[in-house]
């Protein structure tokens, strides 16, 4: 049985198609209002030096932990100050922000590669996960 | 707001675009091999029976193997089943049509992704 035949002169069109394809989903993605958003926040994120201070501090005190951590043998006292500098981070309005634009986003490319994997009957996100060339 | 199936509904524009991109993928030689494939294998019921049989053993076999109850006479009997997938040329085309649609799919998000500056499957899988 065959579905549909794919001579090789069809080949090129489908690869040209599916690239212009690609290209008009990522223009309309990036030209969305939510995907603005997301750019926006970050921007304002890079931009805040209070967070990025913030954010620094909570890194470089979790670096200083790290093999601690993996052992989980930091001290009370150390593992209280690493909270409590994770929590001056993610409190800072600009980080607040952001992680709301980057969950809207989410929320509007899970419903796009739900859309595209019923369509290709495969799951396209899950295709694409950790260990993939991308 | 939410969609009846609990997805965020996508603004016009974006909901074109992506059934644009659905339709142009669905076209693509890896996938119409694919398809392609499945429906061969849909049309072999003694394939898919085979296929079905191999997946209960293993299942079985992993139950066993957790419960420290496995013998040589599993094991014989999975590979027994396992040369006899590999024989038949149904399941072998599909097993290899769905593999080179999944190593497709990576090169497709890569292109989004390089558009947008961000991981779109990666945001899309969380």
């Amino acid at each position: 049985m065959n579905l549909i035949e794919t001579p090789v002169a069809d080949t090129a069109t489908a690869d040209t198609a599916v690239a212009l394809a690609v290209r008009a989903f990522a223009e309309t993605l990036a030209d969305s209002a939510v995907f603005h958003r997301f750019e926006q926040a970050n921007q304002q994120l890079r931009a805040d030096s209070e967070a990025q201070a913030a954010m620094l501090a909570y890194q470089q005190k979790q670096q200083s932990l790290q093999a601690l951590l993996m052992l989980n043998a930091v001290s009370p006292a150390e593992r209280s100050e690493l909270e409590r500098l994770e929590e001056a981070f993610f409190n800072q309005p600009t980080v607040t922000a952001l992680l709301e634009a980057q969950t809207e986003l989410r929320a509007v490319c899970q419903t796009a590669a739900a859309i595209l994997s019923e369509r290709i009957e495969l799951p396209f996100a899950a295709a694409c996960g950790p260990g993939c060339a991308c | 707001m939410m969609n009846n199936n609990g997805t965020t509904p996508l603004p016009p524009k974006l909901a074109t675009a992506t059934a644009n991109l659905a339709e142009a993928l669905r076209a693509a030689p890896p996938l119409v091999t694919y398809r392609q494939a499945q429906a061969d294998l849909a049309a072999e019921p003694a394939a898919q029976a085979l296929l079905d049989r191999l997946l209960t053993n293993q299942n079985e076999l992993r139950l066993k193997q957790m419960n420290g109850r496995i013998t040589q006479a599993d094991v014989d009997a999975l590979r027994a089943l396992q040369n006899e997938v590999q024989e038949n040329a149904t399941i072998m085309a599909y097993v290899m049509a769905q593999q080179d649609a999944l190593a497709y799919l990576p090169e497709v998000n890569q292109s989004i992704s390089e558009w947008l500056g961000i991981d779109f499957a990666a945001l899309a899988g969380r």
